[in-house]
């Protein structure tokens, strides 16, 4: 997924100042948050649930945003609002420049049929239809054909891998199945945006190795904008393009997973990427030095390379160098001192930091 | 007595009880009071209890119990000729409802009639097994002659049960979708639940005439769409939020989602609860026979004041075979919907 080529792509959703607080009198808290109010002493003096605070994201066109944060963070919170199944307290949500929070409530269902589409944590399929009526929920909603509705349902059952099972009711598939059914229904909806809540959380995890290479092979052909939340870093590392860190509620670093992983802006994040194998998440184009002529002496590798691969390249020699290329260019040159230090670097750095 | 006397005299209130003295005697102990018979008491565990007829002897600015039970007639007759007015005409359909179809199951040839509920028991439960067991239950009553009593009390619990599910349906529907709504008639639904079941009849009785079955259609009706109107609400209240929620994200209307979605899924409940409401108008049937309701119930009523033991007990025994019955087939139907749902 991570791209050598760091090309801006235009936004497609964006969020602005999005705030959300829980309780009766919700905006009447606003101002006790802005004057700094923790999300603690708004609950114990004001019985009100901060659940997002001054969130600003942008999303590109055809990436996958992965919004990461551990449970209670508001993650599940924020993607409820890209398609209003949550009222902000304040703030805006434009996709493709419209405000999505101003819209009256036909153009907003309107906009849930045709525009995106969502993938949930317990699958929430429709119990008492087929798989294959699942799959074409959005066109059915949508009053299209039915015949046409039901081919493409079918194509997109096939493309998940569950042909032969449209016949079938959900409750007789395996977990790993219903949420393969979850995805043909997004899929089948035909939006350009596709929203996945915990989509694989609640799948074991070779099933869910399975599912983010699933989507990672769609995503390929298909080019959707896709919001992923989930709570796992392996996860959020394997598939996003842009990451975004929750915590209680709030952004505390979003970028290039790359740059997260090897600058964390807080002890927070570096707990979480201390665990990590850090190898198979670094690519090359991230530790390398940049030079369009000075070349490494054992060949050549290319910039999305995990370090991991390159580690076993050099079949144990610490002395190799490479030249990077991305595409046809040579864009640079690592050695196997760079990868090294690069595996262990986080810890001297945040220290240092402290 | 004096006790009472002294209190009202403490609260200041002795004018306000002596203006309405009047000097009419209404009882022999007052009549005995007032030829100065009366013994005064003064012991404090003989204390009479402070009820309106002794506080009334204390003050009588104070209306007696009699008075009391006479406003709540007079209260009731009050409203009664606007009320009529309105729900004569309105209730008059269900008149005709019972009475042509007690006519249509009499005259109808019996033959065709077993014929019919033996289709009919098929039809909605698909077992051959439950169609035996009306055609035995039936027959048995045919045999032992009860054949008209079951088939009238039959007619009367599927028209009042029929038509406590088309109201009670929507109503649990409505109650469904407003918390308020929801708050304002669980009290009343309360009520017509632990009414006991003869206070039904009562104002009735008053309302419309003894030979008319309204009278009992609408007692029956009241008892039995309780727990449909409860099931209702209560299934479509549990249907699964993350589904509700899935249908949302892809943005179906609401009218699609209440019958594609919230109805199927709440069906099962539904279901029990139409079950429930079949029993509850078969039970009430046999009390409604008071009013006049033909069926096994007259012929139970007939056993109690003739004091004619086989009667009443035969007549006991088929009621619940019928109770048997009905619940198999709707238990079957109800097993067959849970069926197709979960598949």
């Amino acid at each position: 997924m991570n791209s050598p080529n760091l090309a801006i792509a235009p936004i497609k959703l964006s969020v602005k100042n999005l705030y959300k607080v829980f309780g009766p009198s919700d905006k009447a808290m606003l101002p006790h948050i802005e004057a700094g109010m923790s999300k603690g002493d708004l609950l114990t003096k004001h019985q009100h649930v901060l659940a997002l605070n001054d969130i600003n994201v942008d999303m590109q066109e055809g990436k996958i945003t992965v919004i990461m944060g551990l449970s209670g963070s508001g993650k599940s919170t924020l993607i409820r609002h890209l398609n209003r199944l949550i009222e902000p307290t304040a703030g805006e949500v434009f996709l493709d420049g419209v405000d999505v929070t101003s819209l009256s409530l036909t153009e907003l269902q309107k906009l849930r049929q045709n525009n995106m589409s969502m993938v949930f944590q317990r699958f929430a399929l429709l119990p008492h239809w087929t798989v294959l009526e699942n799959a074409a929920t959005a066109k059915l909603v949508r009053g299209e054909q039915r015949k046409a509705t039901f081919d493409s349902a079918r194509r997109w059952l096939d493309r998940v891998g569950l042909a032969g099972y449209e016949d079938r009711h959900p409750n007789q598939l395996s977990g790993g199945m219903q949420q393969r059914v979850g995805i043909a229904r997004a899929l089948c909806a035909e939006a350009d945006v596709m929203l996945l809540d915990e989509a694989f959380s609640a799948l074991d995890p070779i099933i869910r190795t399975d599912m983010q290479s699933l989507l990672s092979e769609l995503q390929g052909e298909l080019k959707k904008t896709i919001i992923f939340i989930t709570h796992d870093l392996d996860e959020a590392l394997r598939l996003a393009d842009h990451l975004v860190i929750l915590q209680d509620g709030k952004i505390v670093q979003q970028g290039d997973p790359q740059q997260i992983v090897l600058k964390p802006a807080d002890s927070y994040i570096d707990n979480f990427v201390r665990d990590i194998n850090r190898a198979r998440v670094l690519r090359v184009r991230s530790v390398m030095q940049e030079s369009s002529n000075h070349g490494g002496e054992d060949g050549e590798v290319d910039a999305s390379d995990t370090l991991e691969s390159i580690i076993a390249k050099s079949d144990g020699e610490i002395g190799r160098s490479f030249t990077v290329v991305s595409g046809d260019k040579p864009v640079g040159y690592i050695d196997m001192h760079t990868i090294l230090r690069s595996l262990v670097a986080v810890k001297t750095e945040v220290s240092a930091g402290k | 007595m004096i006790v009472f006397e002294t209190v009202f005299e403490m609260l200041g209130l002795r004018q306000w009880c002596n203006k309405a003295e009047s000097n009419e005697f209404s009882s022999v102990s007052d009549l005995m009071a007032k030829l100065g018979k009366a013994e005064i008491n003064q012991n404090f565990w003989d204390l009479p209890q402070p009820s309106l007829d002794t506080l009334n002897k204390a003050c009588s600015a104070i209306p007696r119990s009699r008075d009391f039970t006479a406003g709540v007639e007079q209260a009731f007759l009050n409203i009664k000729d606007p009320l009529k007015v309105v729900l004569d005409p309105l209730t008059q359909p269900l008149s005709w409802a019972i009475d042509g179809t007690l006519y249509a199951l009499v005259a109808l040839p019996w033959w065709i009639v077993m014929l019919g509920m033996m289709l009919f028991a098929y039809f909605v439960a698909r077992s051959v097994r439950v169609t035996l067991l009306v055609f035995s239950i039936l027959m048995f009553l045919t045999v032992i002659d009860h054949y008209e009593a079951a088939i009238q009390t039959l007619a009367i619990v599927f028209v009042c049960g029929f038509i406590s599910v088309l109201l009670g349906i929507p109503l649990g529907i409505a109650m469904s979708r407003s918390d308020p709504l929801q708050r304002t008639m669980l009290p009343v639904l309360d009520m017509l639940q632990t009414l006991p079941t003869f206070v039904y009849l009562i104002p009735l009785i008053f309302m419309f005439s003894v030979t008319e079955s309204k009278l009992y259609g609408i007692a029956i009706i009241g008892y039995a769409i309780v727990p449909v109107i409860r099931l209702t609400d209560l299934g479509i209240r549990l249907v699964d939020k993350d589904v509700l929620e899935a249908v949302d994200a892809f943005g179906m209307p609401a009218g699609q989602k209440l019958l594609g979605v919230k109805i199927p899924l709440a069906m099962p409940t539904i279901m029990a609860g139409i079950n429930q409401t079949i029993m509850m108008a078969l039970a009430m049937v046999v009390i409604a026979s008071l009013v006049s309701a033909p069926g096994l119930g007259e012929l139970v009523l007939q056993g109690i004041s003739r004091l004619e033991l086989g009667v009443g007990l035969v007549a006991g025994l088929g009621i619940v075979l019928l109770a048997i019955m009905i619940d198999r087939v709707s238990k079957a139907a109800l097993k067959r919907i849970n069926k197709v749902n979960s598949e």
